[in-house]
C-alpha cells in the first residue's frame, strides 16, 4: 500500500510537473539563466532584450516562418511585450484588453477586458505595454490609472488599486516591474499638468508601499528648481517601465518632460527630476542619485527609454553603468553606482547643443526654443529616440536602439492650467520638405562610438537581440525584419500585414526556438521549418 | 410602423443617443456661430491639438506615431453630417486612438464642432471669376492632364474632386506658383535605378524599407523591390510644372483659386 502511494504521488507530482513553478523574486533575478521563458518587459532585470537562444541564426533566419497566428479581434495601437512562462504566452492590448495564449495553437486560453471611461486625457492612444508576472498572478495597469491583479491560469481578477484620478490627467500605460514581493508602476500625463511618480505596491493585497515623486515638493530638495509655484503642475511623468539591480539595491527609472511642455517662461529653472535618470532605493522608495539629461527641457525630450544596466569599460577598468539613448539626441552613460557621468555622444543629427561638457551638462546653442511662429529643432518633438525598447547583447557587446533622425518646427504658446485639461502650451510640426528617415542603430555603450546605423523610411519598433546573432525589429508598413547584429544588414524580412508598434520577443516551445511579435491586432509566433 | 405608446418615451431618448441605431441626424445649434468658433478654438487646442496639432492638420501625433487625420480639408472619414462628427467626438473611434469625449458635454462638443467645421470653411475670393477659372482649368492651363475632377480629368497628380488638401486662398495660390513649397504627401518624385543602370523616374505610389511602386512618364504602374535593383530614391520635389506663375497672370490664378474653392464649397454642400 505503501508502494502503491508512492508510485500515485509520483505519477501527480509528474503531471504536475507540466505547471511551472511559481515565480520567485530568484526566478526574475536568474531571468537571464532561463533562455525558454520571457518573464519581464526586458527580458532581464538589466533591460537586455537579449535572448540566450541560437537556433535561429544568420545562416538560417531567411527560412523563418509563421507557426501560428492569433488575431485578437482588438484593433488600435498595440505596444505590449508578451510574456512567457511554462506552455503559455500573456498578452496585454489596447483599451484594457489581456489574454492568455495555448503555445501550442496560438488559441486563446482566457480573456480579460475592462471598460474604458469617457475623460481621459491621453496624447498617444488606450495603449498597454504588457504584464509584469510574480508568483501564480499576473499584474497590469489599466489606462484610467488602476493596477489590477490576475490569476494566472484562468484570468481572474484578484484586486484591483486605483493609482489615480484620471480624470486630473493621470493615466497608465507601462508595464510594471516585479522587485521582491512589490509591483512598481510608473504613470503617464505630463502634459495635463500631473505631479509624476514611482509608486510600489504590495503583490499580494494591492496596498501602496512606497511612492517616490518625480518632481519635488515645498520644502523639499529640488524645488529650488522651478520658479514660483510652477512645480504644481510639473510633469515628470514615468511612462516606460524602468529597471533593477539587485546587488545595489536601486531601481533606475527614466523621468519624463515637464509641464508644461513647450513654455519654460512659466517654470524657471532646471526643473529636478524631469528628463532625468533618477536611482531609488528598491525598499524605502528614495533617492540615491540623479542625472538630468536635459535641464529645463521645452522640447518635450522625456528620459524614459529603457535605462539599460551594462558592464562598461571606462580607460581600461570596469563600470557598473547605465546607458540610454536619450530623446534629445544624445547617448548618455552613467556610473549607476553613483549617478556620474561618463560619456555622452550624439547619434543623430542635433542643433540645440554643441555636445555635452563634462559636467554632463549640455552645451546649449542659443536660440533654439520654440516661438509663436515655430522654430526649427533637431531632433523633433518624439526624439531622437523615443521610448520604443532598446536592447544590449553582452555576445556583440554592442547596445542598439531605434530613432527618428531629423527636425521639426516647435511652436509655443501662452496657456492656463486647467485641471483635468490638456497642458502643452504649443506642439511640433514637420518642417516644410524635410521628410525624416528612421534607423535602427548600434553603438558601443562603453563610449557612445556608433558602430553601424541602418536607415529606415521611419523609426521603428522595438528591439529584440539574440545569441544567434541577430536584432528583430518592425515598420509602420508592416514589415517585421531580422538584422544581422554585428554588421545591420537586413537577413529575413516578412510582411506582417499592419503596422507593428512592439518588439517581439524569443522563446522555446517543445525545443523549438520562436519569434513571436504583435502587429496590428494580430500576434505573430514564428519557428523554422 | 407603429410603436406600443410606452414605448415612445424610450424611442424618443434613442432618437438623442448619439450614434445609437435609431438616431436622427443631429444638426449643430451653433453652425456659423462665431462666439461658438471662438469657444470652440480653445477647447479645440486644450482636447485635440495634442494629436491633431494647432492648426488641424495633423501636428505632433505623427512624432508620436499616430495617423491623425487632416481636420482642414472638410473631409471626414465618419461622414459628413454634423451628427456623424458628434459620434465621432462624444465617442472615439474604435480602434484608433481618437478616445470619447463625451466628458466634455453637449454644449462643448458642439461648439468644437462649429471650430472644425470653420478650418474647412471657404472663404470668398472677391477677386476671381470661378467661370472664367474653370475655363482655363480645362482649356488653356491643361490641369485635367494631371488632375482629376468629378469623372474629369487624370488622377496623376492630387484629385480635386472635393477641391483639394488646402482650402485657404494663400495655400490655393501657392499651389498652383509654387507646387514644391508643400507637397501633398505621396505626390513625390521616385527615381529607380536598375541592375543595368537604367534610371526610371515617375510618380510616387508607395515607398517603403523593401519596395516602391511608381508611375512612369508613360502612365504605366510598376512595382520594384529594393533587392532587384540598385537604388530607390525619393526626390521631395513636385511633378507639377513650377512655371504657372509666370504662365498665368495674378488674374488667371485668382480665377482658377476661385474655381476650386467652388468645386469644394459645392462638394460641402452636398
Amino acid at each position: 500500500m505503501k508502494k502503491l502511494s508512492w508510485i500515485l504521488l509520483t505519477a501527480t507530482l509528474a503531471a504536475q510537473a507540466q505547471v511551472p513553478a511559481p515565480v520567485t523574486t530568484q526566478t526574475l533575478t536568474n531571468a537571464q539563466q532561463d533562455p525558454n521563458s520571457w518573464l519581464s518587459y526586458g527580458k532581464n532585470y538589466y533591460g537586455w532584450r537579449y535572448s540566450p537562444l541560437t537556433q535561429i541564426t544568420a545562416a538560417n533566419v531567411a527560412q523563418l516562418a509563421p507557426a501560428w497566428i492569433l488575431p485578437t479581434g482588438v484593433p488600435g495601437n498595440n505596444e505590449t511585450t508578451p510574456l512567457v512562462y511554462g506552455d503559455m504566452m500573456y498578452l496585454t492590448g489596447p483599451s484594457n484588453n489581456a489574454w492568455a495564449v495555448d503555445l501550442l495553437t496560438g488559441k486563446k486560453v482566457w480573456s480579460y477586458s475592462d471598460y474604458v471611461p469617457s475623460g481621459l486625457g491621453l496624447c498617444c492612444g488606450t495603449v498597454n505595454r504588457g504584464f509584469a508576472m510574480l508568483g501564480d498572478r499576473l499584474f497590469k495597469v489599466n489606462i484610467q490609472s488602476t493596477l489590477v491583479s490576475l490569476e494566472a491560469k484562468s484570468g481572474k481578477v484578484l484586486w484591483e488599486t486605483t493609482i489615480d484620478d484620471y480624470k486630473k490627467g493621470y493615466s497608465n500605460t507601462a508595464a510594471p516591474l516585479i522587485i521582491k514581493d512589490m509591483v512598481v508602476v510608473g504613470t503617464a500625463g505630463a502634459e495635463w499638468g500631473i505631479r509624476g511618480y514611482i509608486d510600489a505596491y504590495d503583490a499580494a493585497t494591492g496596498k501602496r508601499r512606497w511612492r517616490f515623486y518625480t518632481v519635488p515638493t515645498a520644502g523639499e530638495a529640488g524645488i529650488e528648481t522651478w520658479g514660483g509655484n510652477s512645480y504644481k503642475t510639473g510633469g515628470g511623468s514615468t511612462w516606460i517601465t524602468g529597471t533593477y539591480d539587485p546587488e545595489l539595491n536601486l531601481i533606475y527609472w527614466g523621468i519624463g518632460n515637464p509641464g508644461p511642455d513647450m513654455d519654460g517662461s512659466v517654470r524657471k529653472g532646471d526643473n529636478l527630476y524631469t528628463c532625468a535618470i533618477v536611482a531609488i532605493d528598491a525598499d524605502t522608495g528614495k533617492l540615491k542619485w540623479y542625472f538630468q539629461m536635459t535641464p529645463h527641457d521645452v522640447h518635450d525630450w522625456d528620459a524614459v527609454a529603457d535605462p539599460v544596466l551594462v558592464e562598461a569599460m571606462v580607460k581600461g577598468v570596469k563600470v557598473k553603468a547605465v546607458a540610454q539613448a536619450n530623446r534629445n539626441g544624445f547617448y548618455y552613460l552613467l556610473d549607476r553606482t553613483t549617478g556620474k557621468f561618463i560619456t555622452a555622444k550624439a547619434y543623430t543629427k542635433v542643433n540645440w547643443a554643441d555636445g555635452i561638457g563634462a559636467d554632463g551638462r549640455p552645451i546649449l546653442i542659443a536660440g533654439r526654443e520654440p516661438t509663436p511662429e515655430g522654430n526649427m529643432t533637431c531632433p523633433g518633438l518624439g526624439g531622437g529616440h523615443n521610448w520604443s525598447a532598446t536592447a544590449y547583447s553582452p555576445k556583440t557587446g554592442l547596445y542598439y536602439f531605434g530613432a527618428t533622425d531629423g527636425c521639426q518646427m516647435f511652436n509655443v504658446e501662452k496657456m492656463e492650467y486647467v485641471e483635468g485639461n490638456q497642458y502643452q502650451a504649443g506642439d511640433a510640426v514637420a518642417v516644410p520638405k524635410e521628410p525624416t528617415s528612421g534607423s535602427v542603430n548600434a553603438v558601443d555603450p562603453s563610449t557612445g562610438t556608433l558602430k553601424w546605423k541602418h536607415t529606415l523610411m521611419s523609426n521603428p519598433s522595438g528591439l529584440l537581440a539574440t545569441a544567434g546573432g541577430l536584432v528583430f525589429t518592425g515598420d509602420s508598413d508592416g514589415y517585421m525584419m531580422a538584422l544581422d547584429g554585428l554588421t545591420g544588414k537586413v537577413l529575413w524580412h516578412y510582411q506582417t500585414g499592419a503596422a507593428i508598434r512592439s518588439p517581439a520577443i524569443s522563446y522555446t516551445f517543445h525545443g523549438k526556438q520562436y519569434i513571436a511579435m504583435v502587429s496590428g491586432q494580430n500576434l505573430l509566433a514564428f519557428k523554422l521549418p | 410602423m407603429a410603436f406600443p405608446q410606452w414605448l415612445k418615451p424610450v424611442l424618443a431618448l434613442l432618437a438623442i443617443a448619439p450614434g445609437s441605431c435609431f438616431a436622427q441626424a443631429l444638426t449643430n445649434p451653433f453652425a456659423g456661430n462665431a462666439q461658438a468658433v471662438a469657444d470652440g478654438s480653445k477647447i479645440f487646442a486644450q482636447s485635440c491639438a495634442p494629436c491633431h496639432g494647432r492648426d488641424g492638420t495633423g501636428g505632433q501625433g505623427q512624432a508620436e506615431g499616430m495617423r491623425p487625420p487632416d481636420l482642414t480639408r472638410g473631409v471626414f472619414k465618419a461622414g459628413r453630417q454634423d451628427s456623424d462628427l458628434f459620434r465621432v467626438v462624444s465617442q472615439g473611434v474604435r480602434g484608433t486612438e481618437m478616445p470619447s469625449f463625451a466628458a466634455l458635454g453637449n454644449d462643448q462638443i458642439w461648439r468644437v464642432l462649429t471650430f472644425v467645421r470653420s478650418l474647412s470653411t471657404v472663404a470668398p475670393v472677391l477677386a476671381g471669376d470661378p467661370a472664367a477659372g474653370e475655363t482655363l482649368f480645362w482649356g488653356k492651363g491643361n490641369c485635367g492632364s494631371c488632375h482629376q475632377v468629378g469623372t474629369k480629368g487624370t488622377r496623376l497628380g492630387p484629385d480635386l474632386t472635393r477641391g483639394g488638401r488646402r482650402s485657404n486662398v494663400k495655400s490655393l495660390r501657392e499651389s498652383i506658383v509654387d507646387p514644391n513649397a508643400d507637397i501633398t504627401p505621396g505626390f513625390a518624385i521616385i527615381t529607380v535605378e536598375t541592375r543595368e543602370h537604367q534610371k526610371i523616374s515617375g510618380l510616387e505610389r508607395w515607398l517603403d524599407n523593401f519596395s516602391a511602386r511608381l508611375i512612369d512618364q508613360s502612365g504605366n504602374e510598376r512595382t520594384y523591390l529594393r533587392d532587384d535593383v540598385i537604388s530607390i530614391d525619393r526626390e521631395m520635389r513636385s511633378t507639377m510644372p513650377d512655371n504657372y506663375g509666370k504662365m498665368f497672370s495674378a488674374t488667371d490664378v485668382d480665377n482658377l483659386v476661385a474655381y476650386i474653392q467652388k468645386i469644394r464649397r459645392e462638394a460641402n454642400s452636398q
